[in-house]
Order: C-alpha cells, then structure tokens, then sequence
C-alpha cells in the first residue's frame, strides 16, 4: 500500500515524463485492440453470413479436362441427370439433391439488353438454398413448364433501372431467337452461396429452362446437394467423391465436389491468419513502446540514485527498492493498458460508425482481448521495468548516498 | 549495574583501491561505546571521521577488522541482514539532512517505520510524538523545501529515532547551518543524551566536546588520542 501511495506520488511529480513514456503502450494497445475487435467482427461478419447460406449445402460442379500438350483446358459436360438420382440413393448423407442448368444469356426488357446468368432448378432448389422472395411469388406447380421467370435485385435494377419488374414481358436471347419470360417473383436480398448469387441471377423452371432454353439432352450444369445437419457435410462430401471416382473411373479432374461448409472453413482461416497478422504487427508497437518504458525507467534510476541511497540508509532492502520500481513500472504500463483498451474500444467503435455502412464492417469486443491486453500490459512493465529496477537495488547505499 | 556494550571496533581498517594508488582511510581503529554514551569524533578533514561513521552505520564494509553492533559482526553479514540493522540499530544524521523532498515532515520521519513494518496508526503517532520532541509539532506536514535547513535537520534527527535504534550517528550535522541553528541542533543532542540516548557525533566545534563522555581524535586514519570524561564503563 504504502509502495503504491509513493509510486503514484513520483509517477504524479513527473507528470509530463509519465505520460509521455506511457504514450507507446496507449497506442501498441489501442492498435491491438482496434484490430483484435474488428478483425473478430469481420470473421464473425463472415462466417455468420456464410452459415445463413446454408453451411449443410454441397455442390458438384463438372471439372476442368484436358489442358496436356498446348490445349486449352475447358469445362466438360461430364455431370448428368442420371447422377442425381445416383447420388440420392447411393449417398447416405445426403437429404437432397438437384440438377441445375445454367448459363449466361442475353436478356432483353424494351430496348436495353443485359448479361445475367440464368439458372434452371426445380423447385427444391428454394428449400436447399433457403432461397426466398421478397415480392411476387416463388414457382407453383403450374409453373413446370411455363415461362416464367424470379430475379435477383440487382439484375433488376440492371434491367429495369426504376421501373417495377413485376409482370413485366422480357426476352432471354438464344442464338437467333428470343424467348419471351414474365417475370413472377424478386429475390430477397442475400449473399453468395457456393458460387452463385441470387441477387445477380434469374431462375425459372427446370423444365422450362431444359427445353426452351439450354435445350439438353440430359446433361447437367451442377448438382446441388443438402445434408440434414452441417455435421454431416464431410461425409456426404466423402460419399460423393466416392461415387463419382469410380463413375469417372479414377479421372478425379472430371469433376469438383465442394461444402460451403468447406469454404466457410478456409474462409475462416484465411480470416484468422490475416487477424493473426495485423495483431502482430500491432503487437511490435508494444515491444517499442516497453522498449521505451525502459528508457525512462533506465533514466529515473540515475535521477533518483541519491534517493535510493537515503531509503536504503534508512533500512530499505534491496528487495524493496527492486519492488518499488517494478510497481513504478508497472503502474505506467498498466494505466497506460487501460488508456488504451479505452481508445482502443472507441476507435473500433468510431471505425464502424464511419465506415461501417460502406463496408459492412462491426467490431466485436471480446472480453479476453481486454483482459489479455491489461495483463500483456502489465507483463511489459514487469519485463522492462525489471532491468532497471535491479540496477537501481544493486547501487551501494553509500556510493547512491555520495551521488550528487 | 554495567551498561551494555552497544558497539565496538576491532582493528578496523578501510582502504580505497584506486586502481593505481590505494587510499588507506582508516588503519587499524578500536575502540567501543557503551549505552548512554555521548561521543563526540573530531580531527582534521580528511582524517577518516566520515568513513568511520559510514561503517558503523552499516553503510560500508570494513576492508579489514571487525564491527560488533550490539554484540553482533556486522562486518560479514549479507545485505539483507546489514538493511534490516541500518532500519533497526542505527539512526543516522546526515550533514545535509537527506529528507525525501517530495514527503512531507511527518512522512519522512515515518519512512524508517514503514521498513521496519509498524502499523500506520502506530507509526503516525510516534513520528507526531518524536516532530514534537525536536520542537516542530507545528510543521508536520511541511514538506523539506518549505523548512529551513536548522528545521530540516531537527527533521532528520526526528526520523534517525524513529525505531528506537541503539545509537545514533551524526556526520557535522551542524556543517551546514548557522551558528544558531547549529546550537539548536546540539542542544536537542545535548536533551537525547539526558533521556539517556547514545549519540556518536562528528564536530569540528571544540565548544561542544565538554558535553561528551568520550572523544575520539582521528588523524590520518589512526586513533591519535582518545579522552574518556566522567564514568565509563568497562575501560580502565
Ligand atoms: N569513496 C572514496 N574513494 C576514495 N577515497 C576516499 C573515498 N572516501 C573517502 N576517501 C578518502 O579517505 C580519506 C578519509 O576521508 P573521510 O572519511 O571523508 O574524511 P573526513 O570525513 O574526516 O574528512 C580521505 O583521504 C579521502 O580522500
Ligand atoms: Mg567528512
């Protein structure tokens, strides 16, 4: 107690050299902390936005061939319909699946023309992607073969700039002809699943799109698959991979299987490596701003060796004098900590008022970045505060006494 | 009734190694103080008076000889121990009085108090006591700038009684005062050494040596002459 009382009296004699030796681990702090809660915010912006989309949904995609000898590699139509039904009878994991068509088509609304991609899918494909509309209606079963046509918000407003969709006649440009759509239904607003996003897309019937538009004869663009819970994703990954290598024979380049589950993983990775590193760097400000703690500590000692030799005429230990110094030290780093944890907390803050409409940004405070940031905090006083604070309790009481 | 011994000297001998040449401060100095003692140590500058009074307050090591502090060899002990006997033993005056000047008066005279662990309560109450004693019961919480220097030594002659140590030991605590203050100071020695204190002090004033029950005349590191005035015990 009594340490403390005259710690804060020297720290309080000299308050200008305090604050100013503080100033490093306000900011090494601040810094780590602004990128501790915005990086959790933006891993947690992530993956709460890929676990909406569905982490159970898996998709088969046809692989690249070829690409040996000088020749392009391109996609094959290697996926059928008949591995649909492959995959829901031999894959114990998987709840659903669907063949999709899709391509990218000229659409054409009055005199303005507009490249959108167009997807073909039954009706399962709303409950696998959770896919919902916003206004009009989702397909009926009247609608199998009609031409009609959902639109993503964007592709909308890239074709009917303000005018209301709804109803409306438009053309989907094949070669020569032109197929007339109306459109039923919007898409409401999500994001990416997979590879593809509603906002930017147009859906309409399997069958109509099989025979009007893509015209197949039962090849297929993807298979979309669902597990009945995400913890059953690798699995049914696994069961298809399995099943394709041996209808492939082997040719594993034939074809692509891929979780969102999968993706959400490497994206959280990816998130973590790149919060890992930013808190690195951050963290440097803190090795120079203990660095400079030292400094001034390393000074104070000199300052105040006639001191220390008055207090250990009087009976002070040399463990005292290290103790009381060690206090000093961490004193500063630790007030020092909390300013920072303090900015810290209001710059994340103020970041995502500012640019978090932009860029979608939140900051995530987690309790045990604040506590590890008082307690690294107080570690630095303790590391650099500890070589000056011995020098000081190894001075000789008579010689610090004779120092002038 | 004998006194005890509360300190005594064996043969010691300081020698300051300057590299190139060696400084012999003290050559083989003994003698001892009994409780109650008023000694006075005088000689010419640079005699070694300073270096004898650094010993004995467990400041400094001995090179050679052996120091006993109430019948213990400080002159081995470790730094642990030695702190703990400058806390406790010893009370030492300074010529420049060596306040803390950020406490105030009551808070210097507590520092020994809060090493040698005494309760805060206690501790206040006895520096209060011991402020009145030196006669500035009404300056307690005037901080070293705002006293002059004849007060600030009555400060630190306060604080070298602070734990009741087995002697005290001023060095010229008078050098660097005026003749007043100077006679204020001794006459506070003069008032600790009818309570029945043992002082050990270092003047260049040969008015005050009629006060002293023993005089230890230094020259060039050698006791030159020691005068042994009223009743002393265990010498002959
Ligand atoms: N730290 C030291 N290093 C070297 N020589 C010293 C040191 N302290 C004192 N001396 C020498 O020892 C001798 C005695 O000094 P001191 O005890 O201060 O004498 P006094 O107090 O009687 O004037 C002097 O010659 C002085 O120069
Ligand atoms: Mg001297």
């Amino acid at each position: 107690m009594e340490i403390l009382k005259e710690v804060f009296r020297s720290l309080y004699a000299n308050k200008l050299r305090t604050f100013l030796s503080m100033l490093g681990i306000v900011i090494g702090v601040a810094a780590v902390i602004m990128v501790m809660s915005l990086g959790a915010g933006m891993k947690k912006g992530v993956t709460e936005r890929l676990t909406s989309l569905g982490s159970n949904v898996i998709m088969v995609s046809p692989g690249f061939v070829g690409g040996r000898g000088g020749t392009v590699a391109q996609a094959v139509e290697t996926l059928k319909e008949s591995d649909v039904k492959a995959i829901l009878d031999m894959c114990p994991s998987v709840s659903k699946a669907v063949g999709l068509l899709s391509g990218s088509y000229l659409v054409q609304y009055k005199n303005s023309n507009t490249r959108i991609s167009v997807y073909a899918a039954p009706n399962e494909i709303f409950q696998i992607l959770n896919l919902k509309v916003s206004r009009g209606r989702t397909f009926s079963e009247d609608d199998k073969s009609k031409n009609v046509l959902i639109i993503g918000r964007e592709a909308a407003y890239n074709l009917f700039k303000n005018e209301d969709p709804l109803g409306k006649r438009v053309y989907i440009v094949q070669g020569s002809r032109k197929i007339p759509f109306e459109v039923i239904g919007i898409f409401e607003r999500t994001g990416s699943i997979l590879m593809f996003n509603p906002d930017r897309m147009i859906l309409i019937p399997y069958e109509t799109g099989k025979y009007r538009v893509f015209q197949s004869r039962g090849g297929i663009s993807m298979i979309i698959a669902m597990t009945s819970s995400p913890e059953l994703s690798p699995n049914a990954v696994m069961e298809i991979d399995h099943l394709l290598y041996t209808k492939f024979h082997g040719q594993e380049s034939y074809y692509n299987v891929v979780s969102q589950q999968a993706i959400l993983n490497v994206v959280t990775e990816s998130v973590n490596i790149i919060n890992l590193v930013l808190v690195a760097i951050a963290a440097v400000s803190l090795v120079v701003g203990g660095i400079g703690i030292m400094n001034i500590m390393l000074v104070s000692v000199v300052e105040r060796t006639r001191e220390i030799g008055i207090k250990m005429a009087l009976g002070a230990s040399r463990a005292r004098i290290l103790v009381e110094f060690l206090v000093e030290s961490i004193t500063i780093t630790f007030v020092a900590g909390a300013i920072g944890v303090l900015l810290g907390v209001l710059g994340s803050e103020t970041a995502v008022n500012t640019f978090g409409k932009t860029y979608g940004l939140v900051a995530v405070i987690e309790p045990t970045s604040v506590l590890i940031a008082f307690g690294v905090s107080a570690c630095i006083g303790l590391f650099f505060g500890f070589y000056p604070a011995y020098r000081a309790s190894r001075l000789s009481p008579i010689e610090a006494l004779r120092y002038e | 009734m004998t006194p005890r011994k509360v300190m005594e000297l064996v043969d010691v001998w300081k020698i300051y190694d300057m590299g190139e040449v060696k400084v012999e401060a003290l050559r083989g100095i003994s003698f001892e103080v009994y409780e109650g003692e008023y000694v006075f140590v005088v000689g010419p500058s640079g005699s070694g008076k300073s270096t004898l009074l650094h010993i004995l307050g467990c400041l400094d090591r001995p090179t050679k000889g052996k120091v006993f502090i109430e019948g213990e060899d400080v002159s081995k002990m470790s730094d642990r121990k030695l702190a703990k006997v400058r806390n406790r033993k010893v009370g030492f005056v300074f010529q420049t009085y060596n306040l803390l000047p950020r406490l105030n008066a009551l808070e210097n005279v507590e520092l020994p108090m809060i090493y040698a662990g005494v309760p805060a309560r206690e501790r206040r109450k006895k520096a209060k006591e011991l402020l009145e004693l030196v006669g500035l019961g009404d300056r307690l919480y005037h901080r070293p700038n705002q006293l002059s220097g004849g007060q600030q030594q009555r400060v630190g002659i306060a604080r070298a009684l602070a734990n009741d140590p087995s002697f005290i030991l001023a060095d010229e605590p008078t050098g660097n005062l005026d003749t007043k203050s100077g006679e204020e100071v001794m006459a506070i020695f003069k008032k600790l050494h009818e309570m029945g204190k043992t002082l050990i002090v270092v003047t260049h004033n040969p008015e005050l040596l009629k006060d002293g029950t023993r005089i230890v005349k230094l020259r060039d590191g050698v006791i030159e002459d020691m005068e042994i005035r009223g009743v002393v015990y265990g010498n002959t």
